[in-house]
């Protein structure tokens, strides 16, 4: 791709954090430079302590850089007019506990200038996208640290922007909620949308992520696409149906003809958060009932193109 | 009242608004350029973006955002449950009439305790309150990080201040209107409480706001010259300074733009109501009645003559200025023009043309230095310096082609003219002619108990006793009216009908009509006056009616023989305050008795005014008391967290409310005792204030300097820190029964909360938007 599609460009970029004699007390970002392009989803990851926030923090002006350049949508970070195009899910929801959900999106499409009609229409849709549709009178100290997570992530999609950063988005949200966070994420995607995320859980990052930047100690240590990244070139996967004993032997004599001298040949499992997503999805069709693990077993075979649960929440 | 309504100059304040305000912008950016340089290293790109988008902020701030922010902070004040002041607000109104009732039989003060009360625990209640939230408001959104989700959307800085500041004003505008209507119906109600029982007309009187129209005061001597202040009775607190019964000592008011719509209607016609309050020092017992109703005083209405003297001065534009200040009686802003012109002579000789210096002369000799002669010997002096300036722009108009060699004379004249003028200025203002009018004398009612007792009315035809100087220029007047109408003379005697004209036209009682025409027949056979085709005329000393009348009074050939004495009419307008200046003279009669006055104590009292609007005017200057408090509070929230906000914002405001007057007066050298280390000195040797301290002139003169170096510190922050006294002023006005006046109140009020808004936005917005919000 091109210079010229990078929405976001970060030359040399260092934050030394001082104390009040102006002494240095850590060095936060050392020397990053990266870009990200337009329309992609770039996973920012690192443990924590890392520098991955204060990125974002400096990215959007909450921070002021030591040394290095940033370029957000072609501005300076210091630029607010930048913020007309660009959403922001923070770290934790830091939001005003005294207003209700409905409260809280009119307040903040206040901000972008929105008319009244246009605030109306994205709150109420927001709302319904996020599944808070049954608590949205209710003031935000009354809800709980997922329902938070979501009103936080509508607030940050309330003026269609075109830049969404999300800072730790599944923090705090269960299996349901997170699918429905990655799901949204590759749906902006979809929209043609560039998303940029921060977060240590790594395998949240690899499901949505095009590319993605390692960062340990405020230093890059990794950057690419995920695909390529993840790619084990030394080893091939064949996934197919149920195989007899009889037919796993010969395969397994095929792979010696080729010089394969192990094999690792065996049912695959599907992982936890399938199974956690199965077994909600199942409970919404006959609630009360409890199933076994070949029941499991014979779901696994499901479309994994059916619907989530509408109302998580519930 | 006891204090001084001093009227606002808006001009001067906003000069040293904006030459304060300009000095602190330029140290501010200095400093950040240093700053941004030092720490940066750069050659102070970062410093010059910066203060470019900080601009920028300010010229694209968004109405829409500033609201959104106002309105989601009176939502938060009202979730937080910031008006349960109002619970604490009614249990004080339900109790307090159990405490404050009965403390005065005096309904009038009855009623200041009642009002006075219930401005002070609005005003308490809501304050703390509004400084609470207001220090914690934006610190708390900084900790709790919830700014970050705002100040991450378009929203500039500048705009998250303003709409701070606006969504707490207006939290403590509702609750000042809600709890100044409930204390409206409770004053109402409760007060004055010796008129419970009486009719709500009766109570509604006493609730009402006067609109007075206060004068400049200077007083008269014993000789009746002038003085800036009376006599000081031995009490160094007061305020009131004093004037001698029964002598020459005067107190004197003149008051502007007295019109005939200053008169009020009353049953008898339109009057001028003219009211008083002053304060008795006795010296002796005095007699039953003035011990009992008060020292006896009288108010004389006196004209100003000023305009007959320099009517025609200085026409030309060379002189104008000069004629104008001398019309005004402004002799020393005169004498300075003067000077001015004197050199102007020398220098641009072309400045005064001949037109102008032959009008000089023709006002000089022909009309001032008569008018200065017939004041006496007193002026000899000022009127030598007419007459020679006179003579010398005469002999610039005669000269002609050669009037350039003649000007250094007129310029020497003319600088001789002013400094007659500045020494004799003020004495010849208090020796012009004027006409007197005495009024009835009248008791001083020294404890008001409600009463009108010191409100006198006057109509606009004004009869009164004649002095001297008046029936010198009635008769005068009178005369000079006959003469051109033909009436005055049949041949060369008095017309036969002049006794019936001037008892029937012209008011005069028959006893001194008949005097009148005894003294001209006298005069037309000595000769004084002759008679020429009905035209008279007069031997050189007299010159006209007025110089005949004059030496007749004086030599009281014209004493009337009518108990009465010469009782004449004068028109308020027409005969004393011709030019809007009406001058009230006051005097004591009783012997050895002193009446004190400060320059509130009359004035002419114009239409009242309900008291809901003077009610109303006090609530608002509260409501910009609490709106400046929000404006600090939200300010030094932007730099410190909440707690050392608070106590900041309290700080400023313990000093502002309590010190700030006496801040004044120090720098003013207005404080006994000199400056701060001369008075502590003062106090470790036990030394009277007026006295000085007990040291060597080396130690002394350098306490002076550290003293100065003090008084200029201070001077500095009397500048910084807001003059809060200025807000409570107004609950005095309504308290003692006045309307809240524009000038001197609301005026000063509202610019101390607009000067320090606007530089407190700008700095609260410089302050966040260079700060990092998430600094570790």
């Amino acid at each position: 791709m091109s210079e010229q599609e990078n929405v976001i460009e970060i030359r040399n970029l260092s934050k030394v954090y001082r104390d009040f004699w102006g002494r240095k007390k850590v060095q936060a970002v050392k020397s990053l430079s990266l870009d990200v392009r337009k329309g992609e989803v770039f996973g920012l990851l690192g443990p924590n302590g890392s520098g991955k926030t204060t990125t974002i923090k400096m990215l959007l002006g909450l921070l002021f850089p030591t040394s290095g350049e940033i370029s957000i949508l072609g501005k300076k970070a210091s630029d607010v007019a930048k913020n007309e195009r660009i959403g922001y899910l923070p770290e934790e929801s830091y939001l005003y506990r005294f207003l209700n959900a409905d409260e809280t999106l009119d307040f903040y499409g206040r901000l972008f200038n929105l008319s009244n009609e246009d605030r109306v229409r994205r709150a109420d849709e927001l709302i319904k996208m996020v599944g808070l549709n049954n608590a949205r009178r209710r003031q935000l100290k009354e809800y709980s640290k997922g329902m938070t997570r979501r009103i936080g992530l509508a607030q940050a999609l309330i003026n269609d922007p075109e830049l969404v950063l999300l800072d730790e988005p599944t923090s705090g949200l269960d299996p349901i909620g997170t699918r429905e966070m990655k799901d949204l994420i590759l749906n902006l995607k979809e929209q043609g949308k560039t998303v940029v995320l921060c977060s240590h859980q790594l395998a949240d990052v690899q499901d949505v992520s095009d590319r993605i930047a390692v960062l340990f100690q405020g230093e890059l240590k990794l950057m690419g696409d995920v695909d390529q990244l993840l790619e084990l070139r030394e080893e091939t996967e064949i996934r197919t149906g149920n195989l007899s004993d009889a037919a796993i032997a010969e395969v397994e004599e095929v792979l010696k003809k080729h010089g394969m001298s192990s094999s690792d040949i065996k049912k695959p499992r599907v992982d936890l958060e399938e199974l956690f997503l199965r077994t909600v999805r199942e409970s919404g069709e006959r609630p009360g009932r409890r199933f076994t693990a070949e029941e499991m077993a014979a779901t696994q075979t499901k479309g994994d193109s059916e619907e989530t649960t509408e109302d998580p929440a519930s | 009242m006891d204090f001084d309504p001093i009227p606002y100059n808006l001009q001067y304040a906003t000069g040293s608004w904006l030459r304060l305000v300009g000095v602190l912008a330029a140290f501010a950016v200095a400093l950040g350029a240093l700053g941004s340089i030092m720490s940066a290293g750069s050659t102070g790109r970062i410093f010059s973006n910066g203060l470019l988008g900080y601009l920028k902020d300010i010229v694209t701030i968004s109405p829409r955002r500033v609201f959104a922010i106002m309105k989601l902070t009176l939502k938060e004040a009202w979730r937080r449950k910031a008006l349960l002041v109002f619970v604490v607000f009614a249990m004080l109104l339900m109790f307090a009439g159990w405490f404050i009732t009965d403390q005065n039989d005096r309904a009038e003060l009855q009623l200041n305790v009642h009002i006075t009360f219930m401005l002070t625990t609005i005003s308490w209640l809501i304050l703390p309150v509004v400084m609470f939230l207001s220090c914690w408001g934006l610190p708390e959104d900084i900790r709790i990080r919830s700014l970050h989700t705002v100040v991450t959307k378009p929203v500039r800085r500048i705009e998250v201040v303003l709409g701070r500041m606006l969504g707490f004003v207006s939290m403590s505008s509702v609750i000042l209107l809600v709890m100044g209507v409930a204390g409206y119906i409770w004053i109402t109600r409760q007060a004055p409480e010796s008129l419970a029982d009486s009719s709500d007309s009766d109570r509604r009187s006493f609730l009402t706001c006067r609109v007075p129209v206060y004068g400049n005061l200077y007083f008269l001597n014993r000789l009746g010259l002038p003085s800036n202040a009376g006599i000081n009775v031995g009490d160094p607190w007061l305020h009131r300074s004093f004037v001698e019964g029964n002598s020459r000592s005067r107190a004197v008011w003149v008051f502007p733009q007295v019109t005939e719509d200053t008169l009020l209607p009353d049953k008898d016609g339109n009057v001028l109501h003219l009211e008083s309050r002053f304060e008795a020092f006795r010296t002796v017992k005095g007699s039953s009645e003035s011990m009992s109703e008060g020292l006896e005083a009288q108010f004389t209405l006196v004209s100003d003559a000023r305009e007959d003297a320099f009517s025609s001065f200085g026409v030309g534009p060379g002189f104008r200025e000069i004629g104008e200040a001398l019309r005004a009686g402004e002799f020393q802003s005169a004498a300075e023009l003067l000077d001015t012109a004197a050199q102007r002579m020398r220098d641009t000789p072309d400045d005064f043309p001949a037109a102008d210096c032959e009008q000089v002369t023709i006002s000089c000799i022909r009309q001032v230095v008569p008018v200065l002669d017939y004041l006496g010997e007193d002026l000899a002096d000022v009127a030598q310096a007419f007459g020679e300036f006179g003579e010398a722009s005469a002999a610039v108009v005669l000269a002609g082609d050669d009037r350039d060699s003649k000007m250094p004379g007129m310029a020497d004249a003319c600088s001789r003219l002013a400094t007659a003028v500045r020494e004799g200025g003020p004495i010849m203002m208090e020796l012009m002619p004027s006409l007197e009018v005495p009024l009835e004398p009248f008791r001083v009612a020294e404890y008001h108990n409600g009463e009108e007792e010191n409100l006198k009315k006057y109509p606009r035809t004004l009869t009164y006793a004649a002095n001297y100087e008046g029936t010198a220029r009635f008769l005068t007047s009178t005369f000079r009216e006959l003469e051109k109408e033909g009436k005055l003379f049949a041949g060369d005697q008095p017309a036969d009908d002049l006794l019936t004209i001037l008892e029937d036209d012209y008011n005069v009682s028959p006893i001194n009509a008949e005097l009148v025409l005894d003294v001209l027949s006298d005069q037309l056979e000595d000769g004084t006056v002759v008679v020429n085709s009905d035209k008279a005329t007069f031997k050189q000393d007299d010159g006209n009616w007025l110089g005949l009348f004059t030496r007749l009074v004086r030599e009281e050939k014209l004493i009337s023989q009518d108990p009465a004495g010469w009782v004449l009419e004068a028109d308020l307008f027409d005969d004393l305050a011709r030019n809007g200046l009406l001058r009230v003279e006051v005097s004591c009669l009783d012997d050895q008795m002193y009446l004190g006055m400060a320059r509130p104590d009359l004035f002419i009292r114009l239409p009242d005014r309900p008291f809901w609007v003077g009610y109303g005017k006090a609530l608002l200057n509260i409501g910009l008391m609490l709106g400046l408090v929000v404006v600090l509070g939200v300010t030094a929230s932007c730099v410190v967290k909440g707690p050392v906000s608070f106590f900041f914002t309290l700080a400023v405001f313990v000093i502002g409310q309590a010190f700030h007057p006496m801040m004044m007066r120090i720098i003013e050298g207005n404080e006994a005792g000199n400056g701060m280390v001369e008075s502590a000195i003062m106090i470790f040797q036990h030394r009277n204030p007026n006295s000085g301290i007990d040291a060597k002139s080396s130690t002394q003169a350098m306490v002076e300097r550290v003293d100065n170096a003090a008084g200029t510190m201070l001077s500095g922050a009397s500048s910084i820190i807001p003059d809060f006294s200025i807000f409570s002023q107004a609950s005095t006005y309504i308290g003692n029964g006045f309307d809240v006046p524009w000038s001197t109140s609301i005026l000063p009020a509202l610019m101390t909360f607009i000067g320090f808004f606007v530089p407190c936005v700008l700095i609260g917005a410089a302050c966040l938007k260079f700060r990092e919000l998430e600094a570790k």
